[in-house]
């Protein structure tokens, strides 16, 4: 009898143990940014993982068959929308196979939606503009007031998906807003000085941070948004920037940082690379991270 | 059914007219362009020259216009057309002279399932056949200008793209992946060729692919094609295919619009089994590319074919590729066969317009 009890005892154990384990939902994002503030408002109730790294242009990320794997388990794929992932994201979901994260089921998420969107094209576009988002800028994440739009929605999200623990991703919801709320004042106060400040960037990036911040983009390196800067459009851009005297110059760390360099060398200006993203450098590993490498960096950079 | 016709666009026109009143003259945001199929068309210019005259009958042509269609059908099916327009050279039996013509063919016409349970995937229509990783790409994706020679000794010069049903299925397995089943009419005519009803062509291709890194992916296929072949020549016989592909990518994520590499190699033993016994013949080729700048590749390439004839060739490629929407190419080929090396130069430009398309992996 007892020879039979033992593994008996132990199979209840076991039987009790992963009942009272809840199954977690499985989220998927493209951007670090997003997983960062699920995993906020998800807490132990969630699975999360990024598939850009913070440091990659996801622009220009390739549909890798892993990707495909991952997305086909997820419950929840979330991602940033307006065209940023369009030569990679529709390929991936369509080899997923995976009905819950299809587009226009429950568990895809387009963050975009609530959004003010900036830059959108008043009337025709075409290429000969460059790589432009005919949807609008998609840099949106570089607005913490953003984020506090994006938290929202995960939340309502995640309460759809797990109507049960309603009330736990809400304490975290509340948690979360009250500390970027109080952050951003910070910030704000931190970068008032600043208000105004005229900028270079290497890429249309960054038009979420300036407005946010009241700095003024007054011209980019590239040419025209997705194409590399010609030896003209360089020598215009520097006398341009000496006679405006344009104390700053803000690139990503995955533009091409030589160029941007160059230019701040020949101009005098301040050369600051930020993080674009979450992950984008090894310190920022959350959203609030973001955003406090970025104002301490530029805060360095202005201060002579 | 014309007077129906005329009333819809009339209706469309109508549709149109509002959606632009309402949102500006923007054909963006108008309401026409919300159910429309998304729409890229592609062009290749070719150049090419080659040191046997016979071989040349001209030196600039249109090489391919490609018009490729997506969209949603509705909540189960997407649909993907491409209408390809090539260029061919007949030679006219009758005064025995060379001239040019274009002549337009469904390249790809499918639908593919979107909801299906267990892992399913299901396409319909005519397509690139999934045997290897050449004889997936269209003639712009190629990354040569022209394509190996065993692909196009083997499945002729529009590839294995029959009218068929595919089933894939993604395995459970910790890694991707992939069984790919197809049915198809077995009408290649460098392959199968059959007038009876009954003899469909098959194919199994098994996908597997492995991230090493966070940088380097790499991918092992198996593919096979079976068909019965039954025409004025042969009575009774059958072809088949075994093929094997290999490829490394590799791709550093933070330098990733940068720098990357990719090396590849494909197998080929095909066998034609007819009453006078079998015909074999064997393919090789192997390639690496490599991109050392944001706009700049580099790249060079094997290529083997042996039946009765032993076909080899060298090709050597920069590419130029000033945005995601333009690429100039530049490739020089040595062809080593039986009697004399013909040496070919070639230039392509390929340009697409319209919606951004998706990249293959």
């Amino acid at each position: 009898m007892k020879k039979f009890l033992i593994p008996f005892v132990i199979l209840t154990q076991v039987l009790f143990i992963s009942s009272t384990f809840k199954e977690k939902i499985n989220v998927v994002t493209t951007l670090e940014d997003f997983a960062s503030i699920t995993k906020e408002i998800g807490g132990d109730r969630v699975d999360v993982i990024a598939i850009a790294k913070g440091c990659q242009n996801p622009h220009y990320l390739e549909g890798k068959p892993s990707f495909m794997k991952r997305l086909n388990k997820a419950d929840l794929l979330i991602y940033n929308g307006l065209q940023l992932e369009i030569g990679w994201l529709p390929l991936i979901v369509q080899g997923a196979r995976n009905p819950k994260i299809a587009y226009g089921a429950k568990g895809n998420l387009d963050c975009s939606k609530g959004i003010h969107i900036l830059e959108v094209p008043q009337g025709e576009v075409d290429r000969s503009m460059g790589d432009v988002h005919p949807e609008g800028n998609p840099h949106y994440t570089l607005d913490p007031r953003n984020g506090i739009i994006i938290a929202n929605r995960i939340f309502e999200k995640l309460k759809e998906l797990s109507p049960d623990d309603e009330e736990y991703f809400k304490k975290n919801l509340d948690e979360f807003l009250h500390k970027l709320e109080r952050k951003i004042e910070e910030w704000e106060k931190r970068m008032e000085p600043y208000r105004g400040t005229k900028v270079v960037t290497y890429h249309k990036q960054w038009e979420y941070l300036a407005e946010w911040l009241g700095f003024k983009i007054v011209g980019e390196i590239e040419d025209k948004p997705g194409i590399p800067p010609s030896p003209r459009h360089l020598s215009w851009l520097i006398s341009f920037m000496k006679e405006e005297k344009i104390p700053l110059i803000i690139a990503a760390n995955f533009d091409d940082i030589d160029t941007a360099r160059k230019v701040s060398q020949k101009t005098g200006a301040t050369l600051l690379i930020l993080p674009a993203f979450v992950g984008g450098e090894e310190e920022v590993k959350t959203y609030l991270d973001l955003f406090e490498t970025i104002v301490s960096k530029i805060e360095k950079g202005l201060k002579r | 059914m014309k007077k129906i016709n005329f009333v819809l666009l009339f209706l469309l026109m109508g549709f149109r007219a509002w959606g632009e009143g309402i949102e500006g003259s923007s054909t963006i945001t108008g309401i026409s362009r919300r159910f429309n199929p998304a729409i890229s068309l592609n062009g290749l210019f070719l150049g090419a020259v080659a040191s046997k005259h016979e071989e040349m009958d001209r030196i600039f042509r249109i090489q391919e216009v490609e018009t490729y269609f997506t969209a949603f059908v509705d909540p189960y099916l997407k649909g993907d057309i491409t209408l390809a327009i090539h260029s061919h050279s007949n030679e006219d039996e009758h005064e025995g002279e060379h001239h040019e013509g274009y002549h337009l063919e469904i390249e790809e016409a499918y639908v593919t399932t979107q909801n299906l349970p267990a892992n399913l995937t299901f396409r319909i229509g005519k397509f690139l056949s999934f045997f290897g990783k050449h004889n997936l790409l269209h003639t712009h994706q190629f990354p040569f200008i022209d394509p190996p020679i065993a692909n196009q000794k083997i499945f002729g010069e529009e590839g294995l793209n029959e009218v068929g049903i595919e089933a894939s299925y993604l395995t459970p397995l910790p890694f991707y992946s992939e069984i790919i089943l197809e049915v198809m009419e077995g009408e290649n005519e460098n392959l199968f060729e059959s007038s009876k009803v009954w003899d469909l062509a098959y194919l199994l291709h098994l996908k597997n692919l492995w991230d090493l890194s966070e940088s380097t992916t790499l991918e092992i296929g198996v593919s096979g094609v079976y068909g019965r072949i039954h025409n004025e020549e042969v009575e009774k016989g059958w072809s088949s295919v075994l093929g094997e592909d290999l490829t490394l990518k590799w791709k550093p994520p933070r330098r990733a619009i940068f720098h990357s590499f990719v090396v590849q190699m494909e197998l080929f033993e095909s066998i034609k089994k007819s009453e006078e016994g079998k015909d074999r013949s064997f393919g090789l080729t192997t390639s690496a590319l490599y991109q050392f700048s944001r706009r700049w590749w580099i790249g060079g390439r094997y290529d083997l074919f042996k039946n009765e004839e032993n076909l080899q060739r060298i090709s050597f490629l920069v590419a130029f590729v000033p945005s995601e929407f333009t690429a100039i190419r530049f490739q020089y080929n040595v062809n080593l066969n039986s009697e004399e090396a013909i040496h070919e130069g070639m230039i392509q430009l390929n340009f697409t317009i319209g919606s951004h398309p998706a990249h293959k992996y």
